[in-house]
């Protein structure tokens, strides 16, 4: 009814919707620059550990992990989004798709992560995993669970089944990217609505036994990686409490990353205040959903009051550890809830984009707060001395990816042009 | 019923109260657009009447965002509070037991039930707000009476002028309806 309509054409213009000049992408110098530094750093806190031994090592190794399953959850929860707004058939998104793809694209890269992480536990006889420790070899409880880890064989062996899971995660992880994103870019290259429209389809029919597949390994994930730290304890919250954080960390990245191309000027008209709204109640709703999980996690814990299972919180709550638990209660929960509660917050870019930085530093410290208190049990650490090492492999690993999102936004137009849904995005409105 | 802001009175030739003027247009964009007109000439006290939703109507008509998520906002966090502190209350103060071996005031299992008295006293802030500021729940509207009008659920579409807006005029805002392209006008009686 508007008569505001403005031309597609003119919105999808190649200056509107790609960064740099024609033909040259922006952003490689930067991002690879980005990419190499984060390496060197993640590598140089690891080195520095590893040579070390001891505690030290662990504590190179907890930071590295840190890193690793953060960005893996970003990555996560973008995959996320899109399989859910395909199976949804929801068009607003079809705009802002093309930077969740980007994201979602790093997720088997992020996987190599976990490789390393895989190689130097099963090299180290159990870093942060524990129950690869010969000292544990004979514990009562780690016999009860040895199928989990094993498969065949048991303590001393190579962990044939925690492997095979690991190997599974990247191939699973790969190839739903893999149709996912890469039918995406198929589509750019595509005049044809009818070739876009099948390959939209060959996402959705993925999406649909994807999303299954993509819940167990993202939950199987966070009990190997995060979970299994401690092997004596055990959640069943445990894979939504890691769902719950990477499409609340997904979706905050992705609002930055949409608010500094609009910031240069870019996607004018393309992606607007009412897009922002949208992403503004998705972060929103997440907000709760993490904060629902992670007390009914505490609470029932906290409730039950049985030894095996509250050791995990009596580690974070002492030691000054629970000062960290009272930053995520107020910062990860009550803070963003407040703030973007209101319409006007969530349609404003430059709010919305510090809401989403916020989200990263909670969400890298939720992480934290599950991996690091691990380290030094008894509280014999070296206190800020060794924060040089979280430094390095918390922002190493986080570098890394963020030169990959730099470098992987400026080698593509930001919008899928040939998308089914664009008009329906292009014309977006909340009506409420 | 609604009280006339001004002390105007507009009645018709058999004595009987005028609640406004209706017009009927034949479709959803001649709607829109009267309802631009009606806007753009100073009408508070009016509605447009279609049967289904149309994009874009709130800024046609002029709307105003209403207040009711700061009353919800208010209820939500007036509940939530108070839940809580009739939680400590009544286990830290007024009837204090040790319960599984935990303080007094143990926060932690006073969280469900702030929760729900959050919920509680929002959703009811919500409804009762929501027909409060609707003149809800009432038993009759004068605009029922017009056979013509039974058809804003079918397929045309209509616009309501009451006579208790300060800019009511009879003739002038026939006029004004007429202008904008209605098929039809009436006056309604209360």
């Amino acid at each position: 009814m508007s008569s505001m309509h403005a031309n597609p054409s003119t919105l999808l213009s190649a200056d509107n919707i790609t960064l740099g000049s024609a033909g040259a992408p922006a952003g490689k110098g930067l991002g690879t620059g980005l990419v190499a530094v984060g390496v060197l750093l993640a590598a140089a806190g690891l080195g520095l550990g590893l040579s070390k031994g001891g505690s030290t090592a662990m504590h190179a190794m907890a930071a590295f992990t840190v890193g690793v399953m953060s960005v893996i959850a970003i990555s996560l929860g973008c995959l996320f989004f899109l399989m859910v707004w395909s199976l949804l058939n929801a068009g607003w998104g079809a705009t802002i798709k093309r930077q969740f793809e980007n994201v979602a694209s790093l997720l088997p890269i992020a996987w190599l992560g976990l490789v390393v992480i895989l190689i130097i536990e099963i090299a180290s006889k159990g870093l942060m995993l524990q129950w690869l420790r010969p000292e544990f070899a004979s514990d009562y409880l780690l016999a009860k669970k040895a199928v989990y880890f094993w498969g065949v064989g048991g303590p001393g062996d190579l962990p044939l089944f925690f492997i095979a899971r690991t190997l599974f995660y990247g191939a699973a992880w790969w190839y739903l990217t893999h149709i996912v994103v890469g039918n995406a870019r198929k589509m750019d290259a595509t005049s044809d609505p009818a070739t876009a429209a099948k390959l939209a389809a060959q996402v959705r029919f993925t999406s649909a036994w994807g999303l299954p597949v993509f819940a167990l390994t993202l939950s199987f994930a966070a009990f190997d990686y995060l979970m299994g730290v401690d092997f004596k304890f055990f959640s069943t919250m445990w894979g939504v409490y890691y769902f719950a954080t990477a499409a609340f960390s997904g979706l905050g990245f992705v609002a930055v990353v949409l608010a500094v191309l609009l910031g240069k000027g870019k996607l004018r008209g393309v992606v607007t205040e009412e897009h922002f709204h949208d992403l503004g109640k998705l972060m929103f709703a997440f907000t709760v959903f993490w904060a629902y999980i992670s007390f009914c996690q505490y609470f029932l814990y906290w409730y039950s009051n049985i030894p095996e299972e509250t050791a995990f919180y009596l580690h974070r709550k002492t030691l000054g550890w629970q000062y960290l638990g009272a930053f995520l209660m107020i910062g990860h929960f009550a803070v963003p809830f407040l703030f973007i509660l209101s319409r006007h917050v969530k349609k404003v870019r430059g709010l919305l984009m510090a809401t989403g930085v916020w989200f990263m530093i909670v969400h890298v410290a939720d992480i934290f707060w599950v991996v690091r208190p691990m380290v030094y049990p008894t509280g014999d650490g070296p206190g800020l001395g060794g924060a040089h090492l979280d430094v390095l492999g918390i922002g190493g690993v986080l570098l890394a990816f963020l030169g990959l999102v730099i470098a992987k936004v400026g080698s593509l137009p930001l919008v899928g042009v040939n998308d089914p849904y664009m008009g329906e995005a292009l014309e977006h409105k909340n009506y409420v | 019923m609604q009280i006339a802001a001004s002390s105007r009175v507009f009645v018709t030739d058999r004595d009987e109260k005028i609640y406004g003027v209706l017009a009927e247009f034949a479709t959803p964009a001649a709607l829109y657009h009267a309802a631009e007109q009606v806007r753009d000439a100073g009408y508070s006290k009016w509605d447009t009447f279609s049967p289904f939703p149309i994009h874009g109507m709130e800024e046609a008509m002029g709307i105003k965002r209403t207040i009711l998520p700061v009353l919800v906002a208010i209820g939500g966090f007036s509940g939530a509070g108070l839940g809580f502190l009739m939680q400590s209350w009544m286990s830290a103060v007024d009837y204090k037991m040790v319960t599984a071996g935990q303080p007094y005031l143990a926060w932690q299992s006073f969280v469900p039930i702030t929760f729900e008295l959050g919920i509680l006293l929002s959703a009811f802030t919500c409804i009762i707000g929501m027909l409060a500021l609707n003149g809800l729940p009432r038993w009759n509207h004068p605009l029922f009476k017009k056979e013509r009008f039974l058809r804003s659920s079918d397929d045309k579409y209509f616009v309501c002028i009451e006579a208790a807006d300060p800019n009511f005029h009879p003739e002038k805002t026939r006029a004004l309806l007429e202008k904008a392209g209605a098929t039809s006008i009436e006056l309604v009686e209360e």
